[in-house]
């Protein structure tokens, strides 16, 4: 066992406000055999969560993203490459659809489409403001992680980003569905989910935006402050039942 | 066959008279034309389209291209091609319109390098693409209504982020000065009413899939990333407007218009545009403010922000908030760039005031929702100039002469606007009709002195139907060969980007030396030496990247770069940019000098159609014409003195011959050779033009 995994293990016995920031790896922690204790049921929960620690009748820990990309739509001017950035610097391929950073389906209208009156909404037919849409790497819930239903989504150990563990994913969507700002996409080309993982540290939409309308900066909680894309579908598996009482 | 990057691989062949749809591989048919825009325009015209076709015939095609480059990240690829017989000239000879935005982008992403449309549907159509998925779809709901609602109406139905190229009531009432019209802001001139005649009100395309780049993906962010450590400000230019700490030169004229101090005043909050040093690739969308450029210093508080094209970092449309313009019936927002804003141009509005802005929200709104085309603004000079010849008043009715709102004509009242355009675009009486069949007829149908039109200086009519487009102003004889060329104004940028770098005489002279092979290529504007061989080098070299900007495509409103802003590089750019970006995403590797040769075979094609739609060889005498405004000085400065741009008859006889003798062209016909064509590929080409007795 790793020193910093035996860290893990000593703060998880009491002090929470320590680990905020720390990216744990679901793969490190079956690897150290931290599961022994907390046995089957366990091992459904962290599966369904990618990198919620939990042990009996302990605080429960949550694993964040070191980072955030903020972006701001004053600045942004429509070019879209930090969506070319994306793909094509990850899979070498030009492919917004799939992009972790979505500029195209708020153009011309904004998130919410075409609406009556869209010469006074958002988008070009708008008032010409584009909403640029970016990963909130939620810390908890994770409705991309909690509802996959291979435990696929797991945490990134340089950043904490929830990225997609492309060997377990089958490519059926329910991510997609889940996010509410629908952030996660399913490649038609190779069938598996993308998802923003942050690069390592160094986002290539980051890099790439000519107007410096996004920046990396240090976690903080967005999911509060953009309004959500859809309804999202609740997570599939019974895993917010073994912290939340439901009774 | 081998698999490329870059291409989608398939051509869409959409036939409105049967309904078929078809695909077609582009590597296998179009590939030794760049298998994208232009290159795959003029081919499908040579190939199918037969002399003596009308623009408005079912029989004429009309094809919208992009190329390998569209939908990457390659710098400023956002041109679609838009290639068919052009209604404007009088003979209805080839003609291209091209539209910038996102439309070219989400066609590859929908899995098609181009669409051809032929034949004429039944009744009102719009054509929809979903990747595979294409249907001809009923557009009588849509018919009879503007190019915004249009779009709307496709996007609400096939989804808000479909892109969507349509055409307006102009279009659909055949008024040639129609356009098409993408993304809000992006036009292609001139051919809406070729759209209109075939009942195709619209193509509105989303696509799910990707564009492949052959290169390594760190080899491809490098590239990229060296690209634009090259890049100017709109226009490249390269130097600032004002002196700024990282620059050693400026020029009043630059449209690198940041500075310190200087803001997006419209943005919520204000943003500013900060001093754009030319290393920091995140304020490249910064440098030109074109708020200040298009309408002076009053700009800056009613500019929102910039927007352009797809994968472009330099922006050169700007988004307007000016909300007293409402009372007229429109959005205070408003869009545009350059000529775009033609419509203010309908009024004489004078420049860095209220009215001018509102005046350019108002004609925006009404020439784009309409889709009426400005023939590059030549359509408000024309109102101008037979107004104050008093020939509206001489050859209209008494009662239709009264109709029109004259006296807000004469208070720059933007309602004038409102009543032109729509008289226009519903070719309401013979005001409307006769404006929106452009110049040409018009001096026809009006029995105008088509030599006094060709003398005007104000006009600067070129001929052909055309004013002129970057042409004695800009290099001399080498703008003024360029403007020939074409069946509408030339649209070319090559010479003129270069020439208006904003650098000093002698540094232009050094880099065009190292390409054209003389510092003699390169004047200094409006102190012109007489001709040389080096600038016809030049002509040539701007007119075939042109074509290769068109096809690959790259924006040869910025394209391409033979000067750049580093101080450490002596300012040079670089001109094999566009071949190292081709080899790069197709993976077919070119050198520079063997994409050139592409491009001008294209340009030879085009050539080509242009002798086999006249029926007659003689291009020198029936075509390459200079106007006589050219030769004539307004103060009576003589050619060849500081501070003209007037031209010597002689000498533009001599830079014929030399321009001629450079592309291989005959001297005393102006036509391709024999020898040429085959040099070029184009064997089937002069097989068929000799066929005609058609080679010199």
């Amino acid at each position: 066992m790793s020193e910093q995994e035996k860290r893990v293990i000593a703060d998880s016995e009491g002090n929470v406000s320590n680990l905020l920031g720390k990216a744990i790896s679901r793969r490190k922690f079956l690897k150290g055999g931290i599961f022994s204790a907390a046995g089957v049921a366990g091992m459904t929960l962290f599966g369904a969560l990618g990198a919620y620690a939990a042990t009996e009748g302990k605080v429960p820990l949550l694993v964040k993203s070191k980072g955030v990309i903020l972006a701001e739509p004053s600045r942004c001017v429509g070019c879209r490459r930090c969506e070319l950035a994306c793909t094509e610097f990850k899979e070498g391929k030009s492919h917004p659809f799939i992009a972790r950073i979505k500029i195209y389906r708020n153009l011309n209208f904004g998130p919410k489409g075409v609406q009556y009156g869209y010469w006074r909404k958002e988008g070009k037919y708008g008032n010409s403001r584009i909403i640029q849409e970016t990963c909130k790497q939620c810390a908890h819930p994770v409705p991309c992680a909690m509802s996959c239903p291979n435990g696929a989504i797991e945490a990134d150990p340089v950043t904490g980003a929830r990225e997609i563990n492309s060997s377990k994913c089958v490519g059926c969507g329910i991510c997609t569905r889940a996010c509410p700002w629908e952030m996660t996409a399913v490649d038609p080309e190779t069938k598996k989910a993308t998802k923003c993982n942050l690069c390592d540290g160094n986002p290539m939409c980051v890099d790439a935006c000519p107007s410096g309308a996004l920046k990396y900066i240090s976690w903080r909680d967005l999911t509060k402050e953009v309004a959500v894309r859809q309804a999202s579908i609740a997570a599939v598996n019974d895993s917010c039942n073994q912290c939340h009482a439901t009774k | 066959m081998a698999t490329y990057g870059g291409w989608a691989g398939k051509v869409l062949r959409v036939d409105l008279g049967t309904g078929k749809i078809t695909a077609e591989n582009t590597i296998e048919k179009y590939k030794d034309f760049l298998g994208g825009g232009t290159g795959i325009g003029y081919k499908v015209m040579w190939d199918e389209v037969p002399a003596g076709t009308k623009a408005w015939d079912p029989e004429n095609r009309i094809i919208f291209s992009c190329g390998p480059l569209a939908g990457t990240g390659a710098p400023a690829n956002g041109r679609t091609a838009i290639t068919s017989l052009w209604p404007l000239h009088k003979k209805e000879l080839v003609g291209t319109g091209h539209m910038g935005g996102h439309f070219a982008a989400e066609l590859k992403f929908a899995g098609w390098d181009a669409i051809i449309v032929q034949g004429k549907a039944a009744r009102p159509v719009w054509i929809s693409i979903e990747d595979e998925k294409v249907e001809i779809k009923d557009a009588s709901h849509l018919w009879g209504n503007g190019i915004y609602r249009t779009t709307a109406e496709i996007c609400a139905e096939l989804g808000s982020s479909a892109q969507v190229a349509a055409i307006g009531q102009a279009g659909e009432n055949l008024v040639r000065m129609s356009n098409i019209m993408t993304g809000n802001s992006h036009s292609a001139g001139g051919l809406g009413s070729v759209m209109g005649s075939k009942n195709l009100k619209a193509i509105g395309v989303k696509g799910s899939k990707s564009v492949k780049i052959a290169a390594d993906k760190n080899e491809w962010k490098k590239l990229n990333d060296y690209i634009l450590s090259l890049a100017g400000a709109n226009n490249q230019w390269v130097v600032p407007k004002t002196p700024q700490p990282w620059a050693e030169y400026s020029d009043k004229g630059s449209r690198w218009t940041a500075s310190k101090g200087v803001y997006w005043g419209a943005a919520d909050p204000p943003v500013e545009t900060g001093t754009c040093d030319p290393h920091d690739k995140h304020s490249i969308a910064y440098r030109t403010h074109k708020g200040i450029f298009d309408f002076g210093d009053i700009g800056e508080k009613y500019t929102v922000r910039m927007d352009g094209c797809h994968s472009c970092p330099i922006r050169c449309h700007i988004v307007l908030n000016v909300p007293s313009a409402e009372r007229y019936g429109v959005s205070g927002y408003a869009t545009n760039t350059c000529i775009g804003w033609w419509g203010r141009g309908i009024l004489k509005t004078k420049r860095n005031t209220i009215e001018d802005l509102e005046a350019a929200v108002v004609g925006k709104h009404m020439t784009d929702d309409l889709g009426l085309w400005c023939n590059y603004g030549l359509i408000g000079r024309t109102l101008h100039y037979l107004y104050e010849k008093g020939v509206f008043k001489s050859v209209l009715s008494e009662t239709e002469y009264n109709s029109i709102p004259w006296d807000k004509y004469l208070k720059n009242d933007p309602e004038f606007i409102i009543d032109f355009c729509r008289r226009v675009a519903f070719k309401k009486g013979e005001f409307g009709i006769a404006m929106g069949e452009g110049i040409d007829r018009l001096i026809e149908r009006w029995k105008l002195d088509p030599e006094e039109i060709s003398k005007d200086h104000y006009l600067v009519y070129f001929s052909n139907g055309f004013p002129k487009h970057h042409a004695s102003e800009n290099g001399g004889q080498v703008g003024m060969l360029i403007n020939t060329q074409y069946n509408r104004d030339s649209q070319c940028h090559s010479h003129s980007n270069f020439l208006s770098s904003g650098l000093p005489l002698e540094i232009n002279k050094k880099l065009g030396a190292e390409i054209f092979g003389s510092p003699d290529a390169i004047d200094a504007n409006g102190n012109y030496t007489p001709m040389n061989p080096y600038k016809a080098k030049f002509a040539k070299w701007a007119l075939i990247r042109k074509e290769l900007h068109d096809s690959l495509p790259l924006c040869n409103w910025m394209f391409p770069w033979i000067a750049s802003p580093l101080k450490e590089r002596g300012y040079k750019g670089d001109t094999s940019i566009e071949a190292q970006l081709y080899s790069a995403v197709t993976g077919d590797k070119k050198t520079e000098a063997e994409l050139d040769l592409i491009g001008e075979r294209i340009f030879n094609l085009h050539r080509a159609l242009t002798i086999r739609g006249m029926g007659t060889k003689e291009m020198r005498k029936e075509h390459d014409y200079f106007p006589e405004w050219a030769f004539h000085d307004e103060n009576g400065k003589k050619p060849f003195e500081p501070g003209t741009n007037v031209m010597d008859r002689d000498d533009m006889e001599k830079a014929l011959d030399l321009f001629y003798a450079e592309l291989g062209w005959d001297k005393d016909t102006g036509a391709p050779t024999k020898e040429t064509l085959e040099k070029l590929g184009l064997k089937e080409v002069a097989a068929e033009l000799g066929a005609k007795g058609l080679l010199p």
